[in-house]
Parts: structure tokens; C-alpha cells; sequence
């Protein structure tokens, strides 16, 4: 849902067409799992900074006619402001359907799927393995903070006591995870992670027959859009 | 049953007191269910009981990595409330489990450095305390050799070292004889007789039962976050105790097993068993 | 059957060998302690004996390994899984990381195996009543106690059901009542045909549940005989091996002029 609704956005030209996107698909889809006012907010920050450089440069130096103030040897003309518009509606449709994505998928159901549908183990793996990676990293600093601490290292005072803190704070984090590496992975191959070949999945993420349906529309409405883009039969939106 | 009550006289001659002390985590789990507790200078004390006992809680709170959500905790007298955890650790050593999880150094030397050097000794004084550790836990072969060039049980005596360079008139030990083998366990029992004489207080958590029926003069058993026995070893260990030490899941150890079998009273150590029987 | 014979090992990267002449047998079923100070050569005995020395660590081996006739020497580390599995002492390097709960965790075995669904399952519920874990089936593998994580990595290996089961330290984080369900777990396992090598310093341990005990001692093995013989051998205790409370007391009386039969009775009463 979120390749074809960023890829829509683009296709359909003009305002109207992400406008629509976001009005009728993402936001309605963002409702029903509760995480409308988080996605908007979340999608508002991410773009921002894009936003700003695109509009800078857009504005500025878009070839144009109607010149509606200048700053130095720079104009700001009425297409460019026209031009960063459509983008700016644009990206905002992208990154609210990522944001979407992101949201409202467990990343863990989407790697199993994935290898349900054909995704090597070894991928699912990796991707899963990352994904776990964080929680255990934060959960094996915090130990090493108190074991430090308990050796007389001050976190709260000064700032130049804190830097010398560097070292042995992140340096266990690095150094035990290294030397878990080599145990790890034999740990790993023990348990067959090595071998080739499907496995028969324990997990099974549900799917109904309405989501089938509703990304099939999707898919033909996507393809119907670009046929229309690339043949020129696609009417010019405002 | 909380323990031995403290006697208000003991007050100044305490090393650790905990009074009603509480620790609730995060809002729900009650670790601590009201711990009143006194440990006297030179004391050896050992702290059992099961997963989830409370052991590692109530230790944490020693040196302030763990605050009390109701009650108090002194050391030395004091209340640990308003001190640092910094500050604490001129008072109490914690040797964590895990050496892994605190080993950062290069070299032997000067991991074990790391802790007296933030208490600020330096020079000839620095150089003694850590030559004094490397001796102690029998590292001083190795003092520029590379930690991770260690086995694991070394470096859990490198841990070990690393307090002891500290100097701290209090050493907690957090389960130091897992992963060690009959050698190393003597030189544990032999270092925690060591601080004793000496006049520091030594804290073990431990599941060895006969490491602690042998090297320790008081035995603490907890269950759910209370202390449900306190006394010597002959006096937790022995028959009557037994039905309590059973609801925390725990065995006496074999020694004291056997003792009883024969009517010999209580024999918590082989040397005690051993005793009685030649005595018979 | 498992089978060492001659062999000798070196580290990769390393000049001298750590492993010297060693002569091993594992017969179906039978249950094999190992005994030895720290760094005598345990852990990697135990490497070596599974194969992953030197098909995954690298490494040269001079001998022979063979599992049930087959020569380990080429054999796939997925294909070594299938036969013999190796455990060792530290509960955070023994979990896969990926799990959601511990049934998965240990389910991921038999899973990576390629079996059926069916089978997956059968053979996990099984492994988790060997060691008495269904109070934990739900919970985060990353959350748990290091006893409980020793003992979920031992049922994680039980549960691919292999020929041979090859044990480094298991019980270093267990207390005694979790010590005593593993001897039960592996006392029953070997009841199947499987056969077991356990590396352990609680001699108590290994003197109910082996019938053979071998010692090593700079990367040789310098006993190998019945556990009775062995455990009673004053060698042990210049190795460094801290003998059964039996044998230990045993000669403590001997010493001391009293008659050990006194004991004898005791003993077995207070160790059933």
C-alpha cells in the first residue's frame, strides 16, 4: 500500500492528485488504526528539513516568468513557488504513507511473512536479528553503567568527568559483543541456522480476503495511472 | 520473620542497616517486602535464596545503584539517601557477576586500576593496592597480559581484583564462585577469610551452599522479598530449618544432610561432620 | 557412536596444539563426565568433539573424528546438526536473538531442520517437559534469569533430538534444585539411545548420572575409567578436580582412623 500510494503521488500531477491521495487513502487508513494525529505529527518533522531545502531551492531558481521578488541576484518567480508547492504535497503523500507503513506494521509479523512468501531464512534472519539488536544493546549498556558506577565512575558531575566516561562505558558494550561473536554463531550453527533450504514456518499472519482485494485495486489503479502518465491521456489536474 | 532485631546499641557499629526497607519496580513488582537488616563491621554474611528472592535487589541498595521506594538504608552510619553512587563506592565494592560486562581495558593492570585511580589514589599508594589485588586473586603473572586473553574464570578474579584494589572498607561479591573450579574456589574462600581478618565486611550472594556453610559466619535466606531465616550456618542449616529452606527451594548442604541422618546434630561443613563423627 | 581417535588440535592462528593424542568413545546411550581444572582443555574437547572444530572455528585437527561410522571430516556444519549438538556455559550466547518467547526459542531448532509443523511442535512440547519449563513458554527469552536462560538453551538443544548431546558446563548458573532437574532431564535422555558428554565441575553431579568419568589435564586425557574407580583415584585432587562429597569424606575418615561405612548408609539416603 505504501510503494503504490508514494509512487501514486508522484504519477498524478498537480495538487489535487496527492492531495486526494492522502485525503481519501492515508488519512482514512491512519484513522481506523489510531495513529492519525501520531502520523501526521511524525510525517510533519521527518519532512521539514527536505521541505525547507526544496523550497529554498525551488523557489529561487526554478526557471520562470512572473518574478515576484528577488534577494540579491536570486528571483523568486510564481513557478517556482508553483513547482515547490506540488512537491512539498508530494513528499508529504511519500512520507505519510511510509509513516503509515511504519506505524502500523509489526516489523517481526513482516519479516516472517516476507519469508513465508519466499524471503531466504538466512535474510529473515538477519532482518530479525537487527531488529532485536537495539533492546539487547541498550539492555547490556545499562549493566555496564552500573558495574562502573559501582566502581566509582561519576555520570552526574562534571562534563569532562563524563567524557572520560566514554571509554569504559562503551567500551564493554563493544568489546563483549565482539567476543560473543564467535560463540554466538556457533551457538547458531548448532541449531541447523546454516542450513539451506525452506522451513516450515510456525507463524502465519493473517490476511483476509478484504485486504487481497483492496490491494489488488490499488495495484491496477497504480498501473492504470502510470499507462495514462506515460500515453498522455491523463487528464492535467490543478 | 525479619531477622535478628537490630539492637539500638549496634547502631554505630553497623557497617549496612536497612530499616522497613522496601523496593518496588516499576509500580508493580515488589522486590523488597520490608527488609529490616543489621551487618556488623567484619561480619562475613552470605545472602541466599531463589531467583526472584530478592537478593540481588537488597545488595543493589548498598551502594545506591537501587534507591528504597519506602524505608531506609545506612551505611556506615549514614543514610545512603542523599549520597552518590560515586561517592558510595569509597565505602562499598559491588564485584558484579558478569566480568564481561565491565572489563574495558588492554591490560590487567589497568582494568584493575580504573577503580582505586576514580577514588583518587595515586601514585605509590595506587601501585600497592593494585599490586596487592593482582596477588590476591593470583593475576600478578599477568598483570600486561590482555583481559580477553584470559579464560573466563580469570577474568571474573580479574572483576574480583578490580574492587578489591578499591580498598572498601565493605565488599559485596554478587555469585563469585559460578564458572570457577575447585582451585579458584579456594582462593575465593581464602580472600573473603583474608578481608575478614582484616576487619572488612564481606557480602556474598551465593547458590553454592557448601561454599557458604564453609566460608561465612552468618547465613541470610530470603524468599519473596523477605528475609525468612538469619543466623549462623549450624543454625539455618540444621533440621529444624529445614521445612523453610525447602519452601525457598534450597537444599542444605550434603554435609549437614548426612549429620542429621546420623543424629549428629548440626554439621553444615565436612569439618564439623567429620569432627562429629570422630567424636562419636 | 561417537568417536575420537588420535586426535590432536590446534587453534587457528595459533602454533602450538591444545589438544594432544585424545582417544574418545561415546557408546549409544551412555553418559560420559568430564572433568579437568579451567583451561585444561575442556571447552574445546568439546568443540572438537562436535566437529564444529575445525568446520566452523578453523583451526587443524590431526585424527579422526567419527559420528555413527561417518567421518566428520566432510561433513556441512548443518549436516553435523543433524547428528551432534553442543552447548555451552554462557545462557546470552546460546539464545538466537530472534525469538518472542521462549516455546519459539526453543522451537527454532527443530524448525531450522526443515520438519513439519507437526513435528516442530511435538518435539518442542517434549523438550520443554524434559526440563519442567511450561511456567515459562510465554516469556521474552531476553528476560530471563541466567538459570532460566541456561536451562531454555538446554531444551533449545534437546529439542532438535540429536544422536549425540555434548555438554560444556551446564549447569554453571543453576542452583542446586535447577542442577538437580538437569541430571534428571539427561539421565532420562539418555535412556532413549542418546549418548552424552558432559563437561562439569560438580563432580556431585556427574557421580549420579555417568557411568564413566574422563579427566583432562593439558589437553590430555590423563583418566578415563568407571565413575566409581575414578572418583575414588587421589589423583583428582592434584588435577585440581574437587571429588564427590562421597569419595571426599570418604578419605577424610579414612585419614582420620574412622571406619567409612558409617557414612556409607548416610549417604545414600541423604543424596536420593
Amino acid at each position: 500500500m505504501a510503494t503504490v500510494e508514494s509512487l501514486g503521488a508522484f504519477v498524478i500531477g498537480g495538487y489535487l492528485g496527492p492531495i486526494a491521495i492522502i485525503g481519501l487513502a492515508i488519512l482514512p487508513a491512519a484513522a481506523s488504526a489510531r495513529v492519525a494525529g501520531r502520523l501526521v505529527r511524525i510525517s510533519l518533522l521527518l519532512t521539514l528539513p527536505i521541505a525547507i531545502s526544496v523550497v529554498l531551492v525551488s523557489v529561487f531558481t526554478r526557471a520562470g516568468v512572473h518574478v515576484l521578488f528577488s534577494i540579491g541576484p536570486f528571483d523568486a518567480t510564481a513557478e517556482g513557488v508553483d513547482f515547490a508547492g506540488q512537491t512539498l504535497v508530494r513528499l508529504f503523500a511519500i512520507s505519510t504513507s511510509i509513516g503509515l507503513f511504519g506505524l502500523t506494521t509489526e516489523p517481526r509479523s513482516f519479516v516472517l511473512d516476507l519469508e513465508r512468501r519466499g524471503l531466504s531464512p538466512r535474510f529473515a534472519f538477519i532482518a530479525l536479528a537487527t531488529l532485536e539488536a537495539v533492546p539487547a544493546m541498550v539492555e547490556r549498556a545499562s549493566v555496564i553503567a552500573s558495574a562502573q558506577r559501582a566502581r566509582g565512575l561519576d555520570t552526574e558531575g562534571s562534563v569532562r568527568a563524563r567524557l572520560r566516561g566514554v571509554l569504559p562505558l562503551v567500551g564493554p558494550v563493544i568489546l563483549s559483543s565482539l567476543t560473543e561473536v564467535e560463540e554466538r554463531s556457533l551457538a547458531l550453527e548448532v541449531r541447523a541456522f546454516g542450513r539451506p533450504g525452506r522451513r516450515h514456518l510456525l507463524w502465519r499472519i493473517p490476511d483476509s480476503g478484504t485486504q487481497l482485494i483492496v490491494r489488488a485495486v490499488l495495484l491496477l489503479a497504480l498501473v492504470a495511472a502510470i499507462a495514462g502518465r506515460i500515453t498522455g491521456t491523463f487528464p492535467s489536474l490543478p | 520473620m525479619t531477622g535478628r532485631a537490630p539492637d539500638p546499641g549496634a547502631v554505630s557499629t553497623s557497617a549496612i542497616r536497612t530499616e522497613g526497607l522496601v523496593h518496588v519496580y516499576d509500580g508493580a513488582t515488589r522486590a523488597l517486602d520490608g527488609v529490616d537488616l543489621a551487618i556488623a563491621r567484619g561480619e562475613r554474611v552470605a545472602i541466599v535464596g531463589q531467583n526472584g528472592s530478592g537478593k540481588s535487589t537488597l545488595v543493589r541498595h548498598f551502594n545506591g545503584l537501587l534507591r528504597p521506594t519506602e524505608g531506609r538504608v545506612l551505611v556506615d552510619g549514614a543514610d545512603v539517601a542523599d549520597r552518590r553512587v560515586a561517592h558510595l563506592a569509597l565505602t562499598v565494592g559491588l564485584v558484579f557477576q558478569d566480568p564481561d560486562r565491565q572489563i574495558f581495558a588492554g591490560k590487567v593492570r589497568s582494568e584493575v586500576a580504573f577503580g582505586p585511580r576514580n577514588l583518587g589514589r595515586r601514585g605509590a599508594e595506587l601501585e600497592g593496592a593494585i599490586d596487592a589485588a593482582l596477588v590476591a586473586t593470583g593475576l600478578d603473572k599477568d598483570a600486561e597480559t590482555n583481559p580477553y586473553d584470559l579464560g573466563y574464570s580469570r577474568r571474573k578474579l580479574l572483576a574480583l581484583a578490580s574492587i578489591l584494589a578499591m580498598g572498601t572498607p565493605i565488599v559485596v561479591l554478587d555469585e563469585p564462585t559460578t564458572g570457577q573450579d575447585a582451585r579458584g574456589v579456594e582462593r575465593i574462600h581464602r580472600i573473603v577469610a583474608e578481608l575478614s581478618a582484616s576487619g572488612r565486611t564481606v557480602v556474598a550472594i551465593s547458590h553454592d551452599m557448601r561454599f557458604v556453610a564453609e566460608a561465612f559466619e552468618r547465613v541470610i535466606v530470603m524468599r519473596d522479598g523477605r528475609i525468612v531465616l538469619d543466623g549462623s550456618p549450624a543454625e539455618v542449616f540444621a533440621e529444624t530449618a529445614w521445612p523453610t529452606l525447602a519452601s525457598t527451594f534450597l537444599e542444605p548442604p550434603l554435609a549437614a544432610r548426612i549429620g542429621a541422618r546420623l543424629g549428629l546434630g548440626s554439621t553444615p561443613t565436612d569439618d564439623t561432620l567429620l569432627a562429629a563423627l570422630a567424636a562419636r | 557412536m561417537l568417536e575420537l581417535t588420535g586426535v590432536s588440535y590446534r587453534y587457528a592462528g595459533y602454533a602450538t596444539e591444545v589438544l594432544h593424542d585424545i582417544d574418545l568413545r561415546l557408546a549409544d546411550g551412555e553418559i560420559v563426565g568430564l572433568v579437568g581444572p579451567n583451561e585444561a582443555g575442556k571447552s574445546t574437547l568439546c568443540l572438537v568433539a562436535s566437529g564444529l572444530a575445525p568446520a566452523s572455528v578453523g583451526g587443524s585437527l590431526r585424527g579422526t573424528l567419527t559420528l555413527d561410522g561417518t567421518p566428520a571430516a566432510g561433513l556441512a556444519t548443518h549436516e553435523l546438526a543433524e547428528r551432534v549438538v553442543v552447548g555451552f556455559q554462557n545462557p546470552n550466547t546460546q539464545r538466537s536473538g530472534i525469538a518472542a518467547t521462549v516455546f519459539e526459542e526453543i522451537a527454532l531448532g527443530p524448525m531450522n531442520l526443515g520438519l513439519a509443523v507437526a513435528e516442530t511442535v511435538e518435539r518442542t512440547r517434549e523438550a520443554i517437559e524434559r526440563l519442567k519449563l511450561e511456567h515459562l513458554v510465554l516469556r521474552d527469552p531476553q528476560r530471563l534469569s541466567g538459570g532460566q536462560a541456561q536451562l531454555v538453551g538446554i531444551a533449545s538443544l534437546l529439542a532438535m533430538r540429536p544422536r549425540h548431546v555434548i555438554l560444556d558446563e551446564p549447569t554453571a548458573q543453576l542452583d542446586p534444585a535447577g542442577t538437580r532437574l538437569v541430571g534428571e532431564a539427561l539421565r532420562s535422555l539418555a535412556g532413549t539411545g542418546t549418548s552424552l558428554l558432559i563437561a562439569e565441575h560438580k563432580t556431585d553431579l556427574l557421580d549420579g548420572l555417568c557411568s564413566r568419568i574422563v579427566a583432562i589435564d593439558g589437553g590430555r586425557i590423563v583418566i578415563d575409567g568407571p565413575t566409581g574407580e575414578v572418583f575414588d583415584d587421589p589423583r583428582l585432587t592434584e588435577l585440581g578436580v574437587e571429588r564427590p562429597a562421597r569419595a571426599r569424606l570418604a578419605a577424610a575418615l579414612a585419614t582420620r582412623g574412622v571406619e567409612p561405612g558409617v557414612l556409607a548408609g548416610a549417604l545414600e539416603d541423604a543424596t536420593r
